[in-house]
């Protein structure tokens, strides 16, 4: 943060008060979902894995869990009772905002390009206290790390709908299919939870990324945060601004030749 | 005792009065509509042994040994499967059950299939439903030549420790787990022959087919799990883990000042 410098104060209040829209409500909506029922699965999922030969849940997790549910069979119907409702809502946000949140979101918020991985060439050695002097280069709505961090999501969420029903509708998929499926889905999971720790402690509790919690519910930062964290982003949102700004100009200018050239025809 | 259980439920299998009829899987079968694919017993014929005029044939039919360390409840992943505590039988949960044979690979005495139809693990249930009910289980109360006991080893008055107490020799066909713990099966072979003995438990019936006991197997995604996946995540999990609260206790400690930049 070493570019506050050069800004004049009165320029940063302005920044900080002025609001850039960074979330639609699709994504608010799908986001908070999300967690709701990451916060009913991961326990209930974690607590199902009893084998001592494997040895994830401790014996008393074990037991809290069949008891609370009134038994393995139910836990587990539980799990995947909850997890249907999980694909069939998100599959049907997909499918629904295809058009206009999904395929625009894939386009021009997830894929990598060459800013975001220099930036993850950098970022980490930085973190590790090396190339504090190097600038990181600018970055969209999200860095090279959320954006990585995206495609595990991606990836273990699809790994998870594949494998879950295939262990749910068991008399239709044979056995080796059912022994694949269970690493799989323990795979998928557990890249994506190693994740989350960083995730919810950077949007949280991280200081300096404070606006990224709060924009999860209004969906709106401020100008100063976006231009600090998010720069290509911000420059991104005053370039449609001023083209709007344009827009409407235009459209003022030729409304009044308009009402200009009425009067001279009577 | 490995597991301590209040009872200890098992079989006594007198080899010598086995005569290879068959009842007891009929009466396992109709008991537990068992599909006609499969049994949840077998009788496994040794064949024609000894010099004429002396040919002796012996059957050892066998189930699930309810074992004291079972090797399959260890790698059911949901507790599915598990030893019940209060008569250690080793029961299939078959609404928890998905089927997909990680213990049916361990056992190593092969006792368990898979029922395509439910999708499924079967097995013997000791006769749970009727054991309960103070009854013997449908194979032992069928047996026509007293071969087959059940009850309670625990218990120094029941039938199974009388005739354990009686035998003239016994026969634990034990297995090793991979941590190396003995199985410990709960049928005793009773009253074989000393040749019958040194028999089964040689190499010769180990490389035999339907052989009893194999070696434990454990299959390729169970142990992928056990020795690569969970390691590995766990490192990840554990060095993301880590990397936060390194991050969390530098804010506590320096305050937050960064917010106002």
């Amino acid at each position: 943060m070493s570019s506050n410098q050069t800004v004049p104060v009165a320029e940063q209040k302005r920044l900080r008060e002025k609001l850039l829209k960074k979330h639609n409500v699709a994504n608010i909506i799908t986001h908070w979902f999300n967690v709701l029922i990451w916060l009913m699965l991961l326990p209930t999922g974690i607590a199902i894995i009893s084998s001592p030969r494997l040895g994830v849940s401790p014996i008393w997790m074990q037991e809290w869990f069949r008891n609370m549910f009134g038994g393995t069979a139910n836990l587990i119907t539980f799990h995947y009772t909850v997890g249907f409702v999980w694909i069939s809502v998100l599959l049907f946000n997909i499918f629904v905002g295809w058009k206009k949140y999904f395929v625009p979101f894939a386009m021009h918020r997830v894929l990598l390009d060459k800013d975001d991985i220099d930036w993850l060439m950098i970022k980490p050695f930085q973190m590790m206290g090396f190339m504090k002097d190097k600038p990181l280069p600018p970055q969209d709505a999200y860095n090279g790390g959320q954006k990585l961090y995206m495609f595990v999501v991606i990836l273990g969420s699809i790994g998870i709908m594949i494998s879950g029903p295939v262990m749910v509708f068991k008399a239709f998929f044979p056995p080796i299919l059912k022994q694949i499926a269970q690493p799989l889905h323990f795979l998928s999971v557990f890249s994506i939870v190693a994740g989350i720790l960083i995730h919810v402690y950077m949007g949280a509790i991280f200081p300096e990324e404070k606006e990224g919690l709060f924009s999860m519910f209004s969906g709106k930062v401020s100008a100063w945060y976006a231009k600090m964290h998010h720069e290509k982003w911000y420059w991104e949102k005053i370039q449609a601004e001023l083209d709007w700004e344009d827009e409407i100009n235009q459209k003022i200018a030729s409304e009044t030749k308009e009402h200009q050239e009425i009067p001279l025809e009577n | 005792m490995a597991n301590d259980t209040k009872k200890r439920f098992g079989f006594v299998i007198d080899i010598s009065r086995c005569i290879d009829c068959r009842a007891c899987l009929v009466a396992c079968s109709v008991e537990n509509t068992v599909p006609y694919t499969h049994t949840r017993i077998w009788v496994h014929d040794q064949g024609v042994k000894g010099d004429w005029p002396l040919f002796n044939r012996t059957f050892v039919p066998y189930n699930c040994m309810h074992c004291d360390n079972p090797p399959c409840t260890e790698v059911c992943v949901s507790g599915a499967t598990y030893k019940n505590k209060e008569n250690g039988l080793v029961l299939v949960d078959q609404d928890a059950c998905i089927g997909c044979g990680f213990c049916v690979e361990a056992c190593p005495y092969d006792v368990r299939y898979i029922d395509e139809q439910r999708g499924v693990v079967d097995k013997c249930n000791g006769c749970f439903q009727r054991v309960e009910t103070g009854q013997m289980p449908a194979c032992v109360a069928t047996c026509v030549g007293g071969s087959r006991l059940f009850g309670d080893f625990n218990d120094p008055e029941s039938t199974v420790s009388k005739a354990l107490k009686n035998a003239k020799s016994v026969l634990r066909l034990d297995a090793k787990r991979q941590d190396g713990k003995s199985t410990g099966p709960n049928i005793y072979y009773t009253n074989a022959s000393v040749e019958m003995v040194s028999l089964l438990t040689s190499d010769k019936f180990n490389q035999m087919e339907g052989k009893v006991p194999e070696a434990s197997e454990y299959t390729v995604s169970e142990e992928l799990w056990k020795k690569l996946i969970i390691p590995v995540l766990g490192l990840g999990i554990a060095g993301s883990f880590g990397l936060q609260a390194f991050y969390f206790t530098k804010q506590l400690i320096e305050g937050e000042k960064d917010v106002e930049e």
